[in-house]
């Protein structure tokens, strides 16, 4: 049966001093799919280690149904927090054949022998794997020796199943087709899940909810929606996939949090509207993030553009091309799709879509060259 | 595409030749000849010195015909009579001998092995480079601090301890199976050790996670341990099998024969029987070999691969209080009787007297070998064999190494498998091939005339020590990238050049380690120098043994002592050396990250 999950307070301070969870909370709805989604080092395994048992905690609560496993000094082994786990290198036990490992996670059901064997059988059938119950995991490749942690992680039907980045081994082709079994697999079985990963594409397309962490902090929870369409922070909305920054100046409110606004240097054309949290931005300065969806190339004699720039690059991606974009004065813009190629050192025209464009508080850019690659591919 | 040196494309010369063309075509035209030549006279030397003399010595044992030593073309007489009488006994004592000795090795490397990668147990670093010196140190060293303290008349009884119990128990197979358990230690510490650190944290906490106690995931965790156990048996069980050095002093001593000893008095009473010798020899490989074969099909097929780049570094466990004062205690201990207390023997016997029954401690024998060259000699002669062996063993084994980590080709293979073969053949074989071989009258039609001189004495350790060094060699030379070399080339450095700015930086500490490794063993190797060396220049080792053997107690106790000092000095020399002269960048290469 799904259980929820509550975490409050929770930190982690490891011997020597470095913080890795700083008063995490979180509360997980029972046969919900949540996303930690974070950079290295944010903690999202370390929280995830600490709700597996297998890390202590330094103070705070977790409880998993109505039962706390974690508080204080108080601590519940992982093996009595019936849940399973689907780890980054799989960790298959190589002596034991495909069928043997998983049926081990069958132990604590008490089951005969036979019917634990019967069982894991079957639920290699559902993966895929009927045909391989007798291997030894070497005799595997990457995306088989995936199905068998997730069928060990399934087969014991417990109440929370821990994904610690279970994709990121596999090349890109295996990675979504992967992605694909695990969202059904999981969702078929209809209990808690805890997945975390530091792809963002990844995070959304898996997820019911998304944490967000920085620095051991859980920065932003929601939907996946409310996470890209509203970001709380600019961390949030950097890790979730930018086209670029501009500083601009706010001229005033729009109604229902949308702002007008004017960008800053000799490209800006005429002004146009953002979105922005009413308490926290106010007119005056501000940095605009702008999302590869809330950024359209366009001649310059339509004269329907906001900004003026110069095409720096342009990519064949398929069914488009994406630009970059130099903004004089201030930056590149990356990303940014058209369905006709422009040339480049060619002067375009950008239009701004409020709907990916968002406010927050101070003018200056993150930086003036262009911006990190893994931050400007965004989900478009 | 890489296009190997040898085969660079010259580009035509246009308009007027330019100076030095014609030189430079001529060098790549030649280079291809020089390394067509080079490649089959390195295995000519190989099967000239290594194989050629113990094939011929093992083939004496069933065809004493062929090398005119017999009536019989082909009989098994004599190997039949290895199982009779007391020989038999002596090869029956070694078969039980080692396999008490590999597991009592197992039984002690594996807790430290655990203790020192898994633990937090105060000076793990310590406890794991000391199994460096155990290693290194010849068998017979320890053997003889052993038995010089608990002879009848030696330091135990000079300071009034009468303790006859444990002079039985020494000098007799409790002493031989502790003296070749303690020797198999190290193999099961760095089997084990190695095991370990590819066995990533995840493998535990996946047990744990889907429901195994801390027993339970101990259970399951141990048997991915398996290719370490099996291998720490193995060559626990080969080497003291092979083992000629606790054979020959202590086994000896104690009237309890063991095989390699049975072997050499086969060749050294009067007269000598090399057949007989060779059918034990025959006995001796397949004893080593069949373990090690055993072994390799036990884990055919299965791979026990786990480390990965992103494996979880495992969490060293806190021991309790009571747990680290036992794992401390267990530790020292186990250093105190492998090293400490022969150590405390040999320093204390080289401090006494040989005569008198008294306990005062006195320099005279160390002033003797400082002072006298018949005994000062052969520390000095040692040493230069073992630089001499040490510098052609580097150059072989580099070279052997290079060619093992080609791509792989018939004769790759059998390199690979002559290699392997000669590093499991006792030493005491490979010597008594050399006797036999060099003996031969046709080596004297030949004009090869090397018998009982320090060039034959020579050439068997370089060729005894160059299987190990290859093996130690290969996996740093199998991870130079051609394109290092390539790299250098196409900016505009010459083959020479190249060498030395792409491939010896990354090769330089392996090849020091390999150098200091045959140098260690050489300076004090026992079988090898007992069989072979020339007349009036024995090595150190034999006149250590000689002294002994005469009675010289104190004189000989005292240069053992010296020899391990002026081993340890030399081994510090070339370290710091390299340390001195080394360029950074060269010192980075395979060292240990910090943090």
């Amino acid at each position: 049966m799904a259980e929820r999950i509550s975490i409050a307070g929770l930190t982690k301070v490891y011997p020597g001093g470095s913080h890795a969870l700083r008063d995490v909370a979180l509360d997980v709805a029972p046969g919900t799919f949540v996303v930690l989604l974070g950079p290295s080092g944010s903690g999202k395994t370390t929280l995830l280690r600490c709700l597996a048992g297998i890390e202590r905690i330094t103070s705070g609560r977790i409880a998993i149904g109505a039962a706390t496993v974690a508080e204080g000094r108080m601590h519940v082994p992982p093996d009595k927090r019936d849940l399973s786990m689907v780890f980054q290198d799989y960790a298959l036990w190589p002596h034991l054949t495909v069928r043997d490992n998983v049926a081990f996670a069958l132990r604590r059901r008490r089951l005969s022998r036979d019917e634990a064997r019967t069982r894991a059988a079957d639920m290699l059938e559902r993966v895929g794997l009927g045909a391989l119950t007798g291997r030894y995991p070497n005799e595997l490749s990457g995306g088989e020796q995936q199905r068998v942690a997730l069928a060990r992680a399934l087969v014991a039907d417990t109440s929370l199943i821990l994904c610690d980045e279970p994709l990121s081994n596999l090349d890109a082709d295996l990675r979504e087709r992967m992605r694909v079994e695990i969202s059904s697999l999981v969702r078929e079985a209809t209990t808690t899940t805890v997945y975390i990963t530091h792809d963002q594409a990844e995070a959304f397309a898996l997820a019911d909810r998304v944490g967000v962490l920085e620095s051991g902090r859980i920065v932003q929870e929601g939907t996946p929606e409310e996470i890209y369409t509203r970001p709380a922070t600019p961390f949030v909305a950097r890790f979730t996939g930018l086209s670029g920054e501009l500083p601009v100046i706010i001229r005033g409110p729009a109604g229902d949090g949308i702002f007008e606004v004017e960008p800053t240097g000799p490209a800006r054309i005429r002004p146009f509207h953002a979105r922005g949290q009413r308490d926290s931005v106010t007119v005056g300065t501000a940095l605009l993030m702008i999302r590869p969806a809330g950024v359209q190339l366009c001649a310059v004699h339509t004269g329907e553009h906001h900004l003026a720039g110069v095409v720096a690059d342009v990519a064949f991606r398929g069914r488009g091309y994406e630009h970059a974009i130099d903004i004089p004065g201030n930056g590149r813009l990356t990303g940014v799709y058209s369905g006709v190629r422009a040339a480049r050192g060619e002067n375009v025209g950008l239009r701004l879509d409020a709907g990916g464009c968002h406010l927050f508080p101070g003018g200056e850019a993150a930086g003036s060259g262009p911006p990190e690659p893994a931050l400007a591919a965004g989900v478009a | 595409m890489t296009v190997p040196p040898d085969t660079v494309p010259v580009p035509e010369a246009t308009g007027t030749p330019r100076p030095g063309l014609h030189g430079r075509r001529a060098a790549l035209r030649g280079r291809p000849a020089m390394w067509r030549l080079g490649k089959p006279m390195f295995w000519l030397l190989l099967i000239f010195f290594i194989l050629a003399p113990c094939a011929c010595f093992l083939a004496l044992a069933v065809s004493p015909r062929l090398f005119s030593q017999g009536p019989q073309w082909f009989t098994l007489s004599y190997l039949h009579q290895t199982f009779t009488g007391a020989t038999a006994v002596a090869v029956a004592n070694s078969l039980w001998v080692s396999c008490a000795a590999a597991a009592l090795g197992l039984a002690i490397g594996f807790p430290i092995a655990w203790l020192a990668g898994r633990t937090t147990l105060p000076g793990r670093r310590w406890a794991a480079g000391g199994m460096w010196l155990v290693l290194l140190l010849p068998s017979w060293l320890p053997a003889l601090g052993w038995e010089r303290l608990v002879q009848a008349d030696g330091v135990m009884y000079r300071a009034g301890l009468n303790l006859p119990f444990v002079t039985h128990a020494i000098m007799g197979p409790f002493g031989v199976v502790l003296l070749l358990g303690l020797r198999s230690v190290p193999f099961s510490f760095l089997a084990v050790t190695a095991a370990l650190a590819g066995l990533g944290q995840e493998f535990e906490d996946a047990a744990r996670v889907h429901g195994a106690s801390r027993i339970e995931a101990m259970r399951l965790i141990v048997p991915m341990l398996a290719p370490a156990i099996w291998s720490a048996l193995a060559i626990g069980f080969a080497e003291s099998v092979s083992d000629f050095g606790v054979a020959a002093t202590l086994a000896y001593n104690s009237h309890f024969p063991l095989a390699t000893y049975a072997l050499y008095q086969d060749i050294g009473n009067f007269p000598p029987s090399f057949e007989l010798a060779a059918g034990t020899g025959w006995l001796l490989v397949g004893a080593v070999a069949l373990p090690l074969a055993l072994q390799a099909r036990a884990l055919r097929g299965r791979s026990y691969q786990m480390l990965s780049g992103r494996s979880r570094q495992a969490v060293r466990r806190q021991l309790s209080r009571r747990g680290t004062a036992a794992a401390v205690a267990g530790v020292t201990l186990f250093y105190l009787v492998a090293l400490g207390v022969p150590g405390f023997g040999a320093v204390s016997a080289s401090l006494l007297g040989d005569y008198g029954g008294s306990f005062s401690l006195t320099l005279v024998n160390y002033r003797a070998v400082l002072h006298q060259a018949g005994l000062i000699g052969p520390l000095e002669r040692s040493l230069i064999y073992g630089a001499v062996t040490a510098s052609i063993t580097m150059v072989g084994g580099f070279t052997a190494a290079w060619l093992l980590a080609q791509r792989k080709s018939k004769s790759t293979r059998i390199l690979d498998f002559m290699l392997l073969a000669a590093v499991a053949l006792p030493s005491v074989v490979f010597g008594a091939g050399y006797i036999f071989a060099y003996n031969l009258p046709i080596m004297s039609r030949l004009g090869i005339n090397l018998y009982q001189t320090t060039t034959l004495l020579i050439i068997a350790y370089s060729a005894s020590s160059l299987p190990t060094n290859a093996r130690v060699l290969v996996g740093a030379v199998s991870q130079l990238q051609p394109s290092l070399k390539d790299a250098a080339r196409a900016h505009g450095a010459g083959a020479l050049l190249a060498w030395a700015r792409g491939v010896l930086p990354v090769v330089s500490r392996p090849l020091t380690m390999a150098w200091l490794l045959t140098f260690c063993g050489v300076f004090l190797e026992l079988p090898l120098s007992q069989l072979l060396y020339a007349p009036g220049s024995p090595p150190a080792s034999v006149a250590i043994e000689d002294n002994l053997s005469n009675y010289h107690f104190g004189v000989g106790m005292a240069q053992s002592v010296l020899a391990v000092g002026l081993a340890l000095l030399a081994v510090m020399v070339v370290l710091g050396g390299y340390r001195l002269i080394a360029p950074p960048g060269w010192r980075r290469i395979g060292g240990t990250a910090r943090g």
